[in-house]
């Protein structure tokens, strides 16, 4: 793919009604085919970035460029570029009535027609798409199950295998791990990395257990206020630059051993 | 006890004596309560005329009662049927009359839809109209539209929409976000976040609201006819009034076995829909 994945150039961004910026980037730069931890403490502007990259934020000032299309701080995005980033929530915003396959079936809404999906028409390339995704993420024989009645961590393979549906070129997991069990935690973080490595997808996690994830990717971005401060592979990140990282927001949530 | 003495906290702390409202007026209020309770019982007793003793001899009156109800006179049993049948209709159309009305005043009542100038209005004419009786309702239709069940329909209708649209917002106000914002994520239309992400989460709840509101319908339909907007309250009024027992027992027999068999319907659809 020609140039980055994702292109920021002095982007500031500042919820209405609050005195105080939440992101205040100069540059940043993210290759197609990187997998990248995003950390930080709570507030630190994690889940803004993510969502600006998602195409969900209007209304911020400088220069984003995401998949090779320019954001518009005053548009929604059309739904033909939202399939291409896939987002991953905490708390796995699924649709608990409804049972899995469905739910992994929703990912496919951005590329079906929507008049024939409102029927509940859909074709043969999506339905192969959601066995493809539920088979990535070992889900199969959970598919004519309801939501509801899943576990966390199988719940978080649904939301996966949601995004997967949607073919996502960018795959943006906001703290995926942080409502699992460590155990649990690590199958997801190296479910999302797998899955990723496999089709070729840009990875961002963020995430509050640096320690956990570090494994599962080749950089880290650490943000504070919403700025950046550390960008480097996972070996950089030495303890006392954790410490200065989390130092506002009270103890390390993680014990860096 | 313990709220209480938290609830004296701030009284302190505003510099009020604390023994004057954390201590001696609450133990006076249950027992001033007490006493307007016993009043009120009182008042309400003694202002009725009861004369027990008719309690005490009513055993004989009773048996009396039911013997003449029996056996069932079974010869008004088409009459009965028919005007069941139009108690029915009633019930059904006044309930499609109030989805169709809650349909749109439902969302409008919603707060996570609507901004508080309207729904705070539209809750307000709901509980107004939660508050109208419905055989004052019936009354006036009949005088407004004439005898018949067509009264009976629009007051139906008109009646219940005040708890239906009440129940309508409150499924709206329980859609999670959440999957909706997903959805939008990954593409979805307006139409399709509303099929896909909201409905699903909603449809449930409007479908038990709806037959939980169909079943009140048909039980307070049954009475309409005593003020002349349709149904099998007329015949209840005129049997009872001329002391046609044997007519009644068969009128009571087959309302019975309708309400029951409607019930049954209602529970079998609500456990398919778990
Ligand atoms: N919807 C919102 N409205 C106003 N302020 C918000 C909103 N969401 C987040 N913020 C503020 O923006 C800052 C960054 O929040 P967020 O991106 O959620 O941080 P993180 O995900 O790293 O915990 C915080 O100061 C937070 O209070
Ligand atoms: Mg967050």
């Amino acid at each position: 793919m020609p140039g980055s994945a994702v292109a920021l150039d002095n982007l500031s961004f500042r919820y209405k009604g609050e005195d105080r910026g939440s992101l205040a980037i100069t540059q940043l730069r993210i290759e197609a085919g990187e997998k990248v931890a995003l950390i930080g403490a709570s507030g630190a502007g994690k889940s803004t970035l993510l969502r600006l990259l998602d195409g969900r934020l209007r209304a911020f000032r400088g220069h984003a460029k995401v998949l090779g299309r320019t954001l518009d701080p005053a548009r929604t995005p059309s739904r033909a570029w939202r399939c291409n980033t896939g987002f991953v929530f905490q708390e796995f915003a699924l649709v608990e009535r409804e049972s899995v396959r469905q739910n992994v079936l929703n990912g496919r809404l951005g590329r079906t027609h929507p008049w024939q999906s409102l029927l509940g028409r859909f074709s043969e390339d999506d339905h192969d798409a959601v066995e493809r995704a539920m088979g990535d993420v070992g889900i199969d024989d959970l598919a004519g199950k309801r939501v509801d009645r899943l576990s966390g961590g199988q719940r978080q393979r649904v939301a996966i295998a949601r995004c997967l549906a949607q073919d996502p070129a960018l795959l943006l997991a906001d703290e995926p791990i942080s409502n699992l069990d460590p155990v649990t935690a690590q199958a997801v973080l190296a479910l999302l990395h797998d899955c990723a490595a496999r089709r070729g997808v840009t990875l961002l996690v963020s995430s509050h257990q640096p320690r956990l994830v570090a494994r599962y990717v080749g950089r880290f971005i650490a943000l504070d206020q919403g700025h950046v401060v550390f960008d480097g592979p996972p070996e950089a990140l030495r303890d006392d630059t954790l410490t200065d990282i989390y130092e506002e927001a009270g103890p390390v949530p993680e014990p860096v051993s | 006890m313990s709220t209480r003495d938290s609830l004296a906290i701030p009284a302190a702390k505003t510099g009020a004596p604390p023994r004057d409202r954390g201590g001696r007026s609450p133990s006076y209020a249950p027992f001033l309560l007490s006493l307007a309770l016993a009043a009120l019982i009182i008042w309400s007793w003694t202002g009725s005329d009861i004369e027990l003793d008719r309690l005490a001899s009513s055993g004989g009156r009773i048996a009396d009662f039911l013997g003449r109800m029996l056996p069932p006179d079974l010869s008004v049993l088409p009459v009965v049927l028919e005007s069941s049948a139009e108690t029915l209709r009633i019930a059904v159309l006044g309930t499609f009359g109030c989805v169709v009305l809650s349909l749109v005043l439902g969302p409008l009542a919603a707060e996570t839809l609507t901004p508080r100038w309207l729904h705070r209005p539209v809750q307000w004419l709901l509980a107004t109209v939660r508050g109208i009786p419905l055989l004052l309702v019936a009354m006036l239709m009949v005088g407004a539209v004439g005898l018949g069940p067509l009264p009976g329909i629009l007051a139906v209708a008109f009646h219940a929409t005040g708890m239906l649209a009440k129940f309508y917002a409150e499924a709206i106000d329980g859609v999670d976000r959440a999957p909706i914002e997903a959805l939008d994520s990954a593409g979805a239309s307006f139409l399709q976040k509303l099929r896909f992400g909201a409905w699903p989460q909603m449809a449930p709840d409007i479908v038990r609201d709806t037959l939980f509101r169909f079943e009140m319908n048909l039980r307070e339909s049954l009475i309409l006819g005593v003020v002349g907007a349709g149904g099998i309250g007329f015949y209840i009024q005129v049997y009872v009034r001329t002391f046609q027992y044997q007519k009644v027992a068969t009128l009571t027999l087959v309302v019975v076995a309708f309400v029951i068999l409607i019930e049954l319907a209602n529970g079998m659809i609500r456990r398919m829909l778990r």
